[in-house]
Parts: C-alpha cells; structure tokens; sequence
C-alpha cells in the first residue's frame, strides 16, 4: 500500500468535493427561489413589472425585521416565539402615544422602541439569567404582549390617528419608501455584524457550543441576553410601521408573524440547534415567502389555499436544502 | 510469539476468530493485518496503550465497522461487516465505553427492551417482567430493584446490567470495551467475579484495557496491540508485567517522548488552601517557570475539578489562585485569560472545539481582542497570526476555513491548544491532553508541550496516561477524593516501582509508607 501517495490526492479530490458541496447547499435556494420567480413570471403578465415587484419589497419589509432579529436568536440555539405579539403591543404603544401627543412624530417611535426592546429584555433576563426555556420563556411573552396589547385600546383598534403617523412608513427616500430602506440597511448591517465583528463571532460561538465558548472567555449571559433584546427591538419597529402604514393600531396586528420568520430563517439554512446560518440565508428565505404570497395573490388563488400550498413549499424547500447538504456531505 | 493454541490439543472451534484484518481512517492505518481467536470459556485481554487500535478491533469484530482487508468468523461463519444485526444474530454482544442504556427507564425496561414479555391480551406483562429481571440480577450477586430508574444507579452497576442484557440474549462472545474506565475500585472486584463466572459457563471474553491490574485479575490470556500491529499474543501466566508493557510501549517511549529540559526557580503558579467543595481537603501548589507538573489518579479523584477551579470555570468554595503575583478572580475564564493563563480542556468535543466553526474563528476566540479594533475583526490580522501557530503545530488541514467536524482528533486538538498560542501564555493547564489523540499526533503534541515548558511556560497537566505523567513531568502530585494526596519528585518518578506507588496513592492503600508527601 502506498498511503503516503495516495492519501494527499484523495484528500484534494474529497476537498473538491466538499467545496462542491458547500457552492450547491449554499445556493440550492437562489436555485429554487429563480424557479418560483420564473413560473409566476410565466404565468402573469403582471408579476415582473417593477410596481409589483416594489410590492414584495414593502411587504417584505416589517417582516425582514423580526426575521433577522429571529434569525439572532435561532444562530444562539434559541427560538423567539414572541414577536408577534411584541409587534402588536409596541404598534398599540406607538399609537396610542401618537393619539395623545398629537403630531409630535418621535414619542411614538420611541414608545414602539421601549415597548419592544423591554419586552426583548424580558425575554432575555428569564433566558439568561434564570435559565428557562427559551421556547417557553418566549410562549409567556407572546401571551403576555398580545394581552397588553388589547389592554392598551381598551379591546379595540386606535383610530383617528393624526396623519403624520403614516410617514413612518410611507416616506420616499430615493425612490424606496422608508421600511425598504430600513430593511436593506439592516441586512447589510446584520450581515457585516455577524461575519466581521467580535460580537457576530460570540453569538456563533455560544449557538455552536456553550461550554467551549465561556472556556474561551465568552460571556454566555450578556450574549445571549442581547439577541432576545434585539429581537425584540426589532419586533418593535416592525411593529410601528405596520401600524404606520394603514395609520392605526391593532391589537391583533403581527399576528403569526413569528412563524413565518421562523420559517424564513429555517428556509435560509440556519439550524435550530444553533451554531449554524447566515444572515443571507434569512435574506433569501423571506423574500422566497413574500414571493410565494404575492405571486399567489396575482394569481387569484384563494386565501385558504394560499396556505397549503406555503405550507408545502415551505417543507419541501427545507427538504431539498437538507438533501443538498447530504450529497455535499457525501 | 505463541499462542495458546496448540496443533495436537483437542481441536476446539474458536468462537471468534479475526485473521488479516486491516483497517485505515481517512489514509492513516489503524490496524495492520490483525489475526487471533478466542476460545470458549476463556477470558482475553487486549492490551494497549490510547489510540493502539483496541476500539476499531473491537467495532470490527462486533460488526460496527467493515475492515479493508481481512474476515472475523464466529464459530465457523462468516460476520457479515457492517451489520451489528447479524453479529448480534450470530451471539456476539458489545458493551461499549459509552453505555446504551436508557437513563429514564427502569432496570427491568432495560432488561427487556425489544424482547418485551407480553400478556394474553398483547399488553405488556411488568409483573412477569420485573420477576425475571430480579432473578437474572441476583444471579449476577445485586440485590438491585428492578423496578429503579438506570440514571439512579452508578456507572458500575448499570455496566453490569448491560452485561446481564447481553449474556441472557444467548450471547457467546461478549466484548467488553474499558469496562473499568469509570467505575470505582469495589466495582472492578464485582465485574471480574462476573467476568469469571460467565467464562466457566462457557463464554468467551474479549476486553480491552491499559491497566496492568486488570489484565492481572481477570484474564487468562493477554494480546497485546501497539500502533495497531499486534506484537504478543501469551497465555498470562507465560508474560511478566513488565514484558506485558515493554510490549504496550515498546522501545517507542524513548522516541514519543522528548527530552526534558530542566525547570527554572521562579514561581509562576500558586495555588493557595484551595478547597474544592465543602469538606474536601485544601490544596497548595506552586508551579514554577518551565516546569512540567503531572497530575494523577483515579477517575473521579478531583484532577478535572482541579484544573477547572484554577482556570475559573468552576468557583472553589474557597482559597485562592495566583499567577505571576497576581490574584486571579474566582470563576471568572476572562480574567484568566487576560492574565495568560491557558487552558486545554478534556472534554474536546463537549469543552474544547466548537465543531460547527472553522479552523480560523475557533482560533479566534479566545484572544478576539487582540485581532479586533473597536470590535471589528481585522481578517489580515487574524489570518497571519493564526496561520503561522497552526504551522509550528503541524496542522493538517485543507485550509484555516476548513471546519473542525471535518478534522481528526489529533488535529482538532492541536486547535484547541494552539489557538492560546498567539499572544502570551504563562501558565498553561492540560486535561488529558492526548485523549483520543492517535499516536502520530500524540508525540507532536508532546514535543509541543516540552518546547513550552522549556520556553518558560509553567505547565500543570492532568492524565490518566501513566507514561505521559512519568515521562513529561518534572514533579507529579496524586489526587484522591479531591485532595492531594502524595507528591514524587523526578528521581522517585524514575524508580521502577513508581507505578505501584501512584496506584497504591490513587486508590487509598499505603501499604508501604512514602518518603515525603508534603511539599
């Protein structure tokens, strides 16, 4: 046997491999992200127009918020079940501020930021310091924010909102309205934060293995307390610009957000046992999501079958992803 | 070489034999054209020292692993490899080191786990099954409830009730992986009582292990692996404890081991009263500059706990640690860090690496200050000074990107400790630091540890490798319930009956009263 040789060779060939594998899991969702474009572009004329693609681009955004702060979380081997709940008590924060403060237009986003960064807080004190849970420390707050949600309109909508509210979400800055802007800087932010930074490193670290990482000088607690608190700021400005946008808040606003940035964060490749994702990933994931909604809307297919068929996308989308990263594996 | 086989004995079919069997992981030879057989009725220990190849004979000859080259027949047929089931099938049982039992359910669930004993109706008969279960424990000798959770039970016991799992599954070959590495001293008695008496009711017995004493007290025959070549193959009573670990070792300590260089005066480390929790005896240990300090003794004797308390990840009830005159804040991994201490811990994969990062961000970690300004990561920065250790290490790898699952043990351990390497370490702190480490790395890792000491770094290491601590260490302290309970200094290291001693220290019998045991 000549394993001096032979052993070089086959390590380069297994490497070639391995870096095909890696291009394939890395991009089999631009992939299937490029399929879905492509068969509602065939079917509707008007799919590929910019106005509508614009469109996916508003509707994306509130959401793309939560899902990175999710997409945090989930990289820690946690999970954030509370957004939701967190958009619609910072939502009814910011509006029933902007009802009595008149047209003054920070008190309201300083009330949406506070309302979801203490709920964030929250989570992340009961996670960190006290060790529970984080699905069950954050299946309280969803209850607990969605309730203070309807204490705070009394059970109610609040309308009559002065109309500078809207501008949160309806302002122009270089031809993109305020929320896509705001989307776009928080996914190049995020992205930068978590390949360039000590902090991107930690959060990886601790997601990848607790112990080894307070070992090599990483404090677990602080880290782990900030991704909930981020989450939930997160959830806080989504929240007000989903109110902004129709000038009203309500309490039942963000519902079932949670799941669909966990779905986007899971389509992007991140494991639920933490440790492995990327910003990126989440990018594509959420515009995969928003895609399937709007183009199903053009089509006319009906709201209730809307869903199964997400719902099937969204397994079968993770299942090629878990299929291609066996064949990379191989 | 002999064997006991004897061409004019009675001819007896061997329960298992293995012939040629070769084996390599990823391009490194594991096992070089293994043959032997084992006979029923006899007891056989496979000796070697960590990463000889006892584990991946074992695998094999139970069916885990298929060989490159060679076959393992059980009485006459042929084991078909990779298939557990059939080797199962065939009467071959495996304990493996890492028990399968079930923790949360009880004794007798466990007892009859896929073979459960059903009523008329189809339900499961407990009552029948508990009944059996007491008397298949007490003909074991435990009076163990049948009806206790496995978790409440020690290691000892519930490696005995998988013994009992196997053997009354009609297993007639039983293999059993250091079936004494975790269990306390009175339970190695137990296990080779049983060991015995299922050799007399006619199985064969394969286990594998590094200690002399067990060989001594359980087995009849002994073979003898080194660097996956095997090297003797002796009835016990034909071999002196001394040719069984020439023949573990073999004329290679010379050459795994590097010369030591001599230690220097100043005091680098103190450990002062240090109590590791209420009611164990407090520790004093200074360590001075270029010193190599060994730590031994039994499992569980407080070495782990020790290192961890110095280090900061677990808080001692009291006392205090001091490096290079200054106090080191009680559980506080940063502030050691800060004030170079380093540490390798013994639990790589649970403890050490960070599997699911790349070669370069594990490297990071630890000293991510010195590569980061106002927080963002210089690459440049990182890239030069990583790259460079990981090359005095003699890493192999496809690149400072490759991930570490995708690396050996010895290589990601090299990680794991050169990733202090970059900035200063005055005093370093090694578990077990070639656990799971093949043999190759392993002399790397010792030259590495040697040219730390000799550059000024003091040096404590933990090992259950007696010739790792006789041969790296200048001075080496015995543990026992978490207390210190002897100290050898280089010429008593050297003195033939030192192992005896460090035994007789670890595991409480003073027999023979030492010289000087307080420092």
């Amino acid at each position: 046997m000549n394993t001096t040789a032979t052993a070089p060779a086959a390590l380069q060939r297994s490497n070639w491999k391995k870096l095909a594998g890696n291009f394939l899991v890395r991009h089999i969702m631009v992939v299937v992200m490029l399929l879905i474009v492509g068969f509602f572009a065939y079917r509707s004329a008007r799919f590929a127009t910019p106005d509508n693609l614009t469109n996916i681009l508003i509707a994306a955004a509130p959401f793309a918020l939560i899902a990175l702060g999710q997409t945090l979380v989930i990289l820690t081997g946690g999970i954030d079940l509370s957004v939701g709940s967190v958009m619609a008590v910072s939502a009814m924060a910011a509006a029933w501020t902007a009802k009595n403060a008149g047209d003054n237009l920070l008190l309201p986003l300083v009330a949406a930021v506070a309302a979801g960064l203490f709920a964030g807080s929250i989570n992340g004190f009961i996670v960190s310091q006290l060790g529970v849970p984080p699905f069950i420390t954050t299946l309280g707050m969803l209850t607990l924010a969605s309730g203070f949600a309807y204490v705070i309109g009394d059970g109610a909508p609040i309308n009559g909102l002065p109309a500078s509210f809207g501008l949160f979400a309806n302002t122009q800055v270089l031809g993109l309205t305020l929320p896509v802007v705001l989307m776009i800087v928080a996914i190049l932010g995020l992205a930068f934060v978590m390949k360039r930074t000590n902090y991107g490193l930690r959060v990886y670290a601790i997601g990848g293995n607790r112990l080894a990482a307070e070992i090599a000088g990483v404090r677990s607690r602080r880290i782990l307390f900030s991704v909930y608190a981020i989450s939930g700021l997160l959830a806080g400005l989504s929240g007000l610009m989903l109110a902004s946008r129709v000038i009203t808040g309500a309490p039942n606003l963000g519902q079932g957000y949670e799941l669909d940035a966990i779905a986007a964060v899971v389509i992007g490749g991140a494991s639920l046992m933490g440790g492995r994702g990327t910003v990126w990933g989440t990018a594509i994931g959420l515009l995969l999501i928003q895609t399937i909604n709007n183009g199903l809307d053009l089509l006319l297919v009906p709201a209730y079958w809307q869903n199964v068929i997400k719902g099937v996308i969204i397994v079968a989308a993770v299942g090629v992803d878990v299929w291609a990263a066996r064949r990379g594996r191989r | 070489m002999s064997t006991v086989r004897s061409d004019d004995s009675n001819q007896v079919v061997p329960m298992l034999e293995c012939s040629g069997i070769t084996m390599s992981f990823g391009g490194i030879p594991v096992l070089r054209g293994i043959t032997f057989s084992l006979e029923p009725g006899t007891v056989t220990a496979l000796a070697g020292e960590n990463g000889a190849g006892k584990s991946t004979l074992m695998k094999i000859a139970s069916g885990q692993y298929r060989p490159i080259d060679g076959s393992v027949q059980v009485r006459g047929q042929d084991l078909v490899s990779g298939n557990t089931q059939a080797a199962y099938e065939l009467g071959v049982a495996i304990v493996p080191q890492e028990l399968a039992s079930i923790p949360e359910m009880m004794v007798y669930e466990n007892l009859f786990i896929g073979r459960e004993v059903k009523t008329r109706l189809g339900t499961l008969d407990r009552a029948a099954m508990v009944k059996a279960a007491k008397g298949y424990l007490k003909e074991f000798g435990l009076d163990t409830d049948p009806k206790t959770r496995m978790r409440e039970l020690p290691v000892g016991i519930r490696q005995i009730i998988e013994i009992i799992k196997a053997t009354h599954r009609g297993a007639r070959v039983l293999l059993l992986d250091e079936p004494t590495s975790a269990i306390a001293e009175r339970e190695v008695a137990r296990l080779a009582t049983i060991v015995r008496s299922l050799r007399d009711q006619g199985v064969a017995i394969l286990f594998t292990t590094h200690k002399m004493e067990e060989i001594r007290a359980m087995a009849d025959r002994v073979v003898v692996l080194r660097d996956g070549t095997l090297v003797s193959d002796t009835p016990l009573a034909d071999i002196s404890d001394d040719g069984i670990v020439t023949a573990m070792i073999g004329r290679e300590l010379d050459q795994l081991f590097p010369e030591r260089p001599d230690a220097g005066n100043d005091v680098v480390l103190e450990v002062k009263d240090l109590v590791i929790t209420v009611g164990a005896t407090p520790i004093n240990i200074t360590v001075r500059k270029g010193e190599i300090l060994g730590l031994a003794g039994l499992v569980g004797a407080g070495r782990t706990e020790l290192i961890e308390c110095i280090y900061g990840i677990r808080k001692p009830h009291s006392g205090t640690v001091t490096l290079s005159g200054s106090v080191l804040k009680a559980g506080s991994p940063q502030d050691s860090i800060a004030r170079n201490l380093a540490i390798v811990p013994e639990d790589r994969k649970g403890a050490g690496a960070i599997l699911s990062m790349s070669i370069l961000d594990n490297a990071t970690l630890p000293r991510i200050a010195a590569f980061s300004r106002f927080g963002v990561l210089s690459r440049r920065k990182q890239r030069s000074a990583i790259s460079e250790v990981m090359k005095s290490m003699r890493l192999k790898s496809s690149g400072l990107d490759q991930h570490l699952e995708n690396l050996s043990g010895g290589n990601q351990q090299k990680v794991v400790f050169g990733r202090w390497l970059t900035g200063q370490v005055d005093a370093l702190l090694l578990d077990e630091p070639t656990r799971g480490v093949d043999v190759g790395a392993r002399s790397e890792i010792y030259r590495i540890i040697t040219e730390l000491s000799s550059a000024g770094m003091a040096v404590v290491m933990a090992s259950s490798d007696m010739p790792e601590i006789l041969s790296l260490s200048h001075r080496a302290l015995i543990m026992r319930e978490l207390g210190v309970v002897g100290e050898l200094d280089r010429e008593q290291l050297d003195s033939p009956d030192v192992q005896d001693t460090i035994f007789r220290l670890a595991s409480g019998l003073r027999a023979e009263p030492l010289k000087d045991t307080t420092p």
